[in-house]
């Protein structure tokens, strides 16, 4: 049976898109059939770590919505983008880049309800294995909407003050969505902390299940979104820690 | 009714009759509001009507067997449930319904509007 899963975070910058396209190449690295959405339309980024350029973007998720494509022609095929033994394949829906476009859709809005046939429909079409949606940070009806549809959430929340007070808000959203498989991701850890330590004190604070600690990573930085990091540094200490996660999510 | 009655004769204890029961809840709030219901609609719900509906809009195709499973109400009132949903847009009746069974699709809101506005009384929803 194919699988939703949302990556959320309540504040922006902690790794959401990243960690989306990470467990999208690992996950097809196993054969899977993984299609990637990219629901921050307000600040799209993702398809810059897939390797995809604004002129091979043919039609984006803003076409979708605005009636001028199908899902399914919105979907690029990156497989061959993101490099490493692929056994299976990764199907990417990018937002716009284009300003105008990003403008539009700030004015007008959109029907969020498309988003809903939009989800459902490219995984029955294409045949997908799992469905990774990349969220916007914080809470909307979108957000929302993406929590409520998912068979499984990551949330992604660094050790810092400000996130763990955002994140007890989208744990008790999620909790009260029914998410049958909730997971916490602490990214960006200071190496200096103890990381079991971290992982307890997330784990008595939210009483939720932490996926992953995952430590700050100078290799990630230096890297700065031009590939995916799991499948450029296989034996990182990172790339342990998401696989780590994509088995408890699969 | 009846069953109420009987639950008041082994418990010894009369219910608040000015308290409203969990359907007649449940079903005010889904009428108390005329849009389509927005997935933060949802969180405001009381149980166990949030609990099933989060579940039918997992499932996106489901029977009225179903939702009356995870309802617990009887299934008469399930179907009023349902109506009143179907009515604001959340539920949809399949068309390969038959006279035995009513099939639905969940759709959760169709309702446009500028992301610039956030939804003011989306954190109302949330306390």
């Amino acid at each position: 049976m194919s699988k939703i899963i949302s990556v959320h975070s309540f504040r922006g910058g902690t790794g959401k898109s990243n960690t989306t396209a990470n467990i999208a190449a690992l996950l097809a690295m196993d054969g899977a059939r993984v299609g990637v959405v990219d629901t921050d339309i307000a600040s799209p980024g993702i398809h810059v770590l897939f390797n995809l350029d604004e002129s091979e973007m043919v039609h984006s998720l803003n076409d979708y919505l605005w009636g001028k494509c199908t899902i399914e022609e919105a979907a690029h095929d990156v497989t061959g983008h993101v490099g490493g033994e692929i056994k299976g394949q990764i199907f990417l829906i990018p937002s716009s880049i284009k300003p105008g476009e990003i403008a539009r859709i700030l004015r007008e809005g959109y029907d969020v309800g498309l988003l809903n046939d939009g989800f459902r429909d490219v995984v029955e079409k294409m045949k997908l294995d799992y469905l990774l949606i990349d969220t916007h940070p914080g809470l909307n009806e979108e957000t929302l909407l993406s929590i409520a549809i998912s068979n499984a959430l990551i949330i992604i929340l660094r050790p810092d003050s400000q996130d763990y007070q955002g994140t007890a808000v989208t744990v008790d959203v999620a909790k009260k969505l029914d998410v049958p498989k909730m997971v916490m991701l602490v990214n960006k850890t200071p190496t200096t902390f103890d990381f079991d330590d971290v992982r307890t004190r997330v784990e008595q604070t939210y009483d939720a299940t932490v996926g992953a600690v995952l430590p700050h990573s100078d290799e990630m930085m230096v890297l700065a979104s031009s590939g995916i990091f799991s499948i450029k540094f296989p034996d990182h200490p990172v790339t342990k820690g998401l696989k780590s996660l994509v088995d408890q999510v699969k | 009714m009846f069953l109420k009655k009987l639950k008041e004769f082994f418990t010894g204890k009369k219910e608040d009759s000015t308290k409203p029961s969990p359907y007649e809840l449940a079903l005010k709030q889904i009428q108390s509001g005329q849009t389509d219901i927005m997935p933060s609609d949802i969180l405001s719900f009381s149980e166990p009507l949030r609990s099933a509906v989060n579940a039918m809009v997992r499932l996106g195709r489901f029977s009225l067997t179903e939702f009356t499973e995870k309802l617990t109400f009887t299934r008469a009132e399930a179907k009023i449930i349902a109506d009143a949903l179907v009515k604001r847009k959340l539920f949809e009746v399949a068309s390969y319904s038959n006279e035995q069974e009513t099939f639905y699709t969940a759709h959760l809101s169709g309702s446009t509007r500028p992301l610039k506005k956030p939804d003011l009384d989306l954190w109302k929803k949330i306390d």
